[in-house]
């Protein structure tokens, strides 16, 4: 039964994926960050050092195409963010990051920082549904890799699991506050994903990510970005973790062929705060 | 009309809440960390029904509870406990285990 109802889910993720488009500005995805984020936060006192890299094997020589939204084009672009997690409270995250770019023929360069938090609401299985939080700014190296210079990033967390599978949803709400387009709204995309809990060192999944543009004026879906990612995860020994895969661009304005791989390794380095209240619901 | 509304929002309600309240009359059971072990390092839990369990942390070492089949994970200072609330669970054993110690015998919860 189980399997019927993640069936429908995947389903439904993709319909939403790809059908429930809320549009001229650039669709634009964050191409340092291929990952689909779960209720679960980091735990209390915990530090958690995570490096999420993806490269274009097969994109578009001409910029701004595809995940390249500054002056250089995506194809042979390795996109590479360092993270640095650490759990505030039982139910509340806080995250820095530090992002670099090496498009095709030069080096490594700098491209940005991330700034966040992150949590969840109530405890796990209290909700039907299991909700969260996510609060972002990202600065950017303008205009070689992005043309707006900060944006804030707002998004929802929705998870249910359902025997083995889980099905995650991250809608995304983004807002340019400085630089190109921050007179205009926000911008609208999604990292969705549907996960199977097979073994603890190694497990599938699917994963979709997209923008769409403006909510209030789309951009056409030949230039919207879209992404299919098939996964592969897992935890290995001394608190690593991992999550590889290829990535396939749907539309024409998306990078054909990437390949995301994310590393991660957890470490217990002391609590700032005692124990959240098992009856409270925010902190 | 107004009735059938309200009959209606009633129900609606009676279906959101229902998995709260059948977790919330479910009694707890307790694992306890001491001595860099779990107790009991096997328990049988009902299957098809929601349940709760307690986890003590009865240590002097910080730990993390974790369950990979379960989708659960928390870390527990000394003397912390914290509640876990699982679904209805299939027929079928349940792993956890202490995800900052590897030396720490894993559990397993058996649902039946």
């Amino acid at each position: 039964m189980h399997r019927v109802y993640f069936c429908l889910g995947v389903c439904l993720i993709a319909l939403l994926s790809l059908a429930v488009l809320p549009p001229r500005v650039f669709a634009q995805i964050d191409p340092w960050e291929f990952e689909v984020y779960p209720y679960a936060t980091e735990s209390r006192g915990v530090l958690e050092i995570e490096s999420d890299n993806a490269v274009v094997a097969n994109g578009h020589n001409s910029a701004p195409n595809g995940t390249a939204a500054g002056t250089y084009p995506s194809q042979g672009m390795w996109y590479s963010g360092e993270e640095f997690t650490y759990g505030l409270t039982d139910r509340i995250e806080t995250a820095a990051y530090i992002t670099f770019a090496q498009p095709r023929g030069h080096g490594f360069w700098w491209a940005g920082d991330k700034f966040r938090f992150r949590g969840r609401l109530f405890d796990e299985g209290v909700l039907p549904v299991d909700v969260g939080w996510y609060a972002e700014l990202e600065w950017h190296k303008t205009p070689q890799f992005d043309d707006a210079d900060l944006e804030l990033e707002l998004k929802p967390i929705i998870e249910k699991d359902l025997g083995p599978f889980s099905l995650v949803l991250n809608p995304v709400f983004e807002k340019p506050l400085y630089g190109a387009g921050h007179d205009q709204g926000f911008e609208f995309g999604y990292r969705n994903g549907a996960y199977y809990r097979w073994l603890r060192y190694l497990s599938p999944g699917v994963e979709f990510y997209g923008g769409v543009g403006l909510i209030d004026d789309t951009d056409p879906l030949s230039e919207q970005q879209h992404y299919i990612f098939p996964v592969a995860w897992g935890e290995l020994p001394h608190g690593l973790e991992y999550s590889v895969g290829p990535g396939f661009g749907l539309t024409r304005g998306s990078d054909h062929v990437l390949v995301k791989f994310n590393i991660e390794l957890e470490h217990f380095i002391g609590a700032l705060f005692g124990p959240s209240s098992e009856t409270g619901w925010f902190f | 009309m107004r009735t059938r509304n309200l009959s209606l929002l009633v129900a609606l309600c009676a279906i959101v809440t229902c998995p709260i309240l059948a977790q919330a009359d479910s009694t707890p059971i307790t694992i306890r960390f001491h001595d860099h072990r779990w107790e009991p390092l096997s328990l049988t839990v009902p299957a098809g029904q929601p349940l709760t369990i307690r986890v003590l942390n009865d240590s002097q070492e910080t730990i993390e509870f974790e369950s990979f089949k379960l989708n659960r994970e928390q870390a527990m200072t000394p003397g912390q406990t914290i509640q876990v609330r699982l679904p209805a669970l299939s027929p079928g054993s349940y792993d956890f285990y202490d995800d900052f110690h590897q030396d720490v015998p894993q559990g397993s919860i058996i649902a039946k």
